[in-house]
């Protein structure tokens, strides 16, 4: 079983959408060799995906729907016992989101310890590229997933 | 005048978002529109240009939770064309195929989405923190036999057995296949208690009239061959789908409503649906299911049965995948030979969520020249309106929340899909 394992989710077709995904390939080369690094096209394959680390670092697209964050900020966040309560909405429901995932793990007693790092988005149309924005944020993001694994991997 | 906007999620997964307008003047729905994101548009332009074995390669990334029913709606069309004939045993494998993604959406749907809606929670989450813990690990547990049995045909590894336009890119090995009859075994007994459970729970009656659609076939449930069938009587093939129905463009809505051309009136597609149509080739569990679960005597239209339906149709598709397990023997040759020619492929299957048509328009070297998509959530948009028209006038003494969460148990029974029509439904109620 791995100790960490990163996890890019996102929409390879659908603009900034992507980013996770993108920054999750290119941290492959630069994780030590029994760091598992998966893609999950679904929210839904996060929650299979939860099984079987002890760590996870989930890589994601994120928008802020209120207090609105500029496109290409780095957003972490650290999921508490409950699952990941600032990603939680409450009436979330036609969908199973990254939220419901990690709280669903965490409630049947077998989730990993979970940090989330996601980049704020812009264009998330279906056949647009990496907005500029983004697209400058991306190094920054595979070197927050670089240093959060080796902080994962220090941890005793 | 008042407003409220009900939801506000602080992050959301970006992809497919759902939302539901409702106004209403003394006491009378004045306004009600649904409006659903829906990607197939852009992935039909996508293909335009590209060879035709691309098209198995792409379609599925149109949805993550149902990529099989894509795969398959799209590569029984074009070996129609092709007047390509693959082996029984490819048939058999592809059914197989099928069958896990049935269970594993199903399941999903029941567990993660209906049931906290008939139990009166918020999430799963809630609803394992608070007694029902056992009952989403056993439906995680029936599920999980979908996810790895897709994981071995459907291909996730590095050399995938992938399907392809003439069968299979490799046959799976028949006892990789075997191994997993035991766990099947304890899912058939599993689904059964899960009927009985389905069976307890209380929710609210919704008798109305409704033509509901699905295929047909007079020796087995419908998976990837058939006739189309609605219950007022009528029947149809794939080759006719664009001319029996039709699609609107709806100015609210960037997804298209589906109805049939010669009386302008929605139907509807999905597990209901096909219950209702396919009586006589349900398995002996699904039987089983369908009574435990409470759907007892068909015809059933009350949209509410949906659930029940998943369950019993669970049962079929475990049932079904452990004899096709069983009987599997490597289709020979995995892949036969392909030789495109010019002119239209149309297909349908029944997708976990409902009929799923394709259609490609080919040049005679095999490249695609237009594709067109209508996935089963699209089909059912306008009768979802529809429904929430004919169910809300009787609650709208109902305080916000309340409304907001029968609003979405109407919608929640068409199960509209997650990835590739609804993420989440956002209510606002204007009340004048």
């Amino acid at each position: 079983m791995p100790r960490v394992r990163v996890i890019g989710c996102g929409n390879p077709d659908a603009g900034d959408d992507a980013v996770g995904l993108l920054a999750t390939d290119r941290v492959r080369d630069r994780v030590p060799e029994d760091v598992e690094v998966v893609t999950a096209p679904t929210a839904l394959h996060v929650l299979d995906l939860l099984e079987g680390a002890a760590s996870v670092i989930l890589v994601d697209a994120t928008r802020t729907a209120g207090e609105e964050r500029p496109a290409g900020t780095l957003v972490r966040v650290e999921a508490g016992p409950d699952g990941l309560p600032a990603l939680r909405s409450s009436l979330s429901s036609h969908g199973v989101g990254l939220a419901e995932a990690i709280g669903l793990a965490a409630a049947l007693g077998d989730g990993p310890r979970v940090v989330f790092l996601g980049v704020e988005v812009g264009d998330v149309r279906m056949g647009a590229g990496l907005s500029p924005v983004v697209e400058g944020a991306l190094p920054g993001l595979v070197d927050a997933i670089v240093d959060e694994v080796a902080a994962e991997e220090a941890r005793p | 005048m008042t407003h409220r906007s009900v939801e506000v999620p602080v992050i959301a997964r970006v992809e497919g978002e759902g939302a539901l307008h409702i106004t209403v003047e003394d006491d009378e729905i004045v306004d009600l529109r649904l409006q659903i994101y829906e990607p197939p548009r852009f992935f039909e332009s996508f293909m335009r240009g590209r060879p035709y074995a691309d098209v198995p390669d792409i379609v599925p990334r149109i949805c993550g939770i149902c990529p099989v029913a894509y795969q398959m709606s799209a590569i029984h069309g074009l070996e129609r064309l092709f007047e390509v004939e693959v082996p029984e045993r490819t048939r058999e494998l592809r059914r197989l195929l099928y069958c896990a993604e049935w269970i594993e959406s199903h399941m999903l749907h029941v567990h993660l989405l209906a049931a906290p809606d008939f139990l009166g929670f918020d999430s799963a989450i809630e609803m394992a923190q608070r007694g029902f813990r056992a009952e989403v690990e056993r439906g995680l547990r029936i599920k999980r036999v979908g996810n790895d049995l897709l994981a071995m045909i459907g291909g996730r590894e590095i050399h995938p057995v992938s399907p392809v336009v003439g069968g299979f890119s490799k046959a799976p090995r028949a006892r990789d296949l075997r191994a997993l009859a035991p766990r099947f075994e304890d899912a058939i007994a599993e689904v059964l208690e899960v009927a009985d459970w389905v069976g307890t729970l209380e929710h609210p009656a919704f008798p109305r009239d409704a033509e509901l659609v699905s295929m047909v076939h007079p020796d087995e449930y419908p998976m990837n061959v058939g006739d189309l069938a609605s219950t007022a009587g009528r029947r149809w093939t794939a080759d006719r789908y664009e001319e029996v129905t039709r699609e609107l463009h709806v100015e609210h809505s960037n997804a298209l409503h589906s109805v049939f051309t010669d009386t302008g009136e929605p139907y509807f597609v999905g597990p209901l649906a096909r219950i209702n149509l396919n009586e006589a080739t349900l398995t002996p569990a699904a039987r089983d299911a369908a009574r435990r679960a409470g759907l007892a005597v068909l015809p059933e239209p009350d949209p509410f049965a949906s659930m029940a339906a998943r369950v019993a149709e669970t049962a079929l598709a475990l049932e079904d995948g452990l004899r096709l397990i069983a009987g599997y023997e490597p289709p020979e040759p995995a892949r036969v030979p392909v030789r495109p020619r010019a002119g239209r492929a149309t297909w349908t299957t029944e997708a976990p969520r409902g009929t799923l048509y394709h259609r490609y328009d080919v040049a005679d070297d095999g490249t695609i020249l237009d594709a067109k998509i209508v996935p089963p959530t699209s089909q059912n948009l306008r009768h979802m309106e529809r429904d929430l028209r004919g169910f809300l006038p009787a609650a709208l003494d109902r305080p916000d929340d309340e409304l907001t969460r029968l609003c979405e148990m109407v919608v929640r029974n068409y199960d509209p899909c997650i990835s590739c029509a609804t993420h989440f439904l956002r209510v606002d109620v204007e009340r004048r």
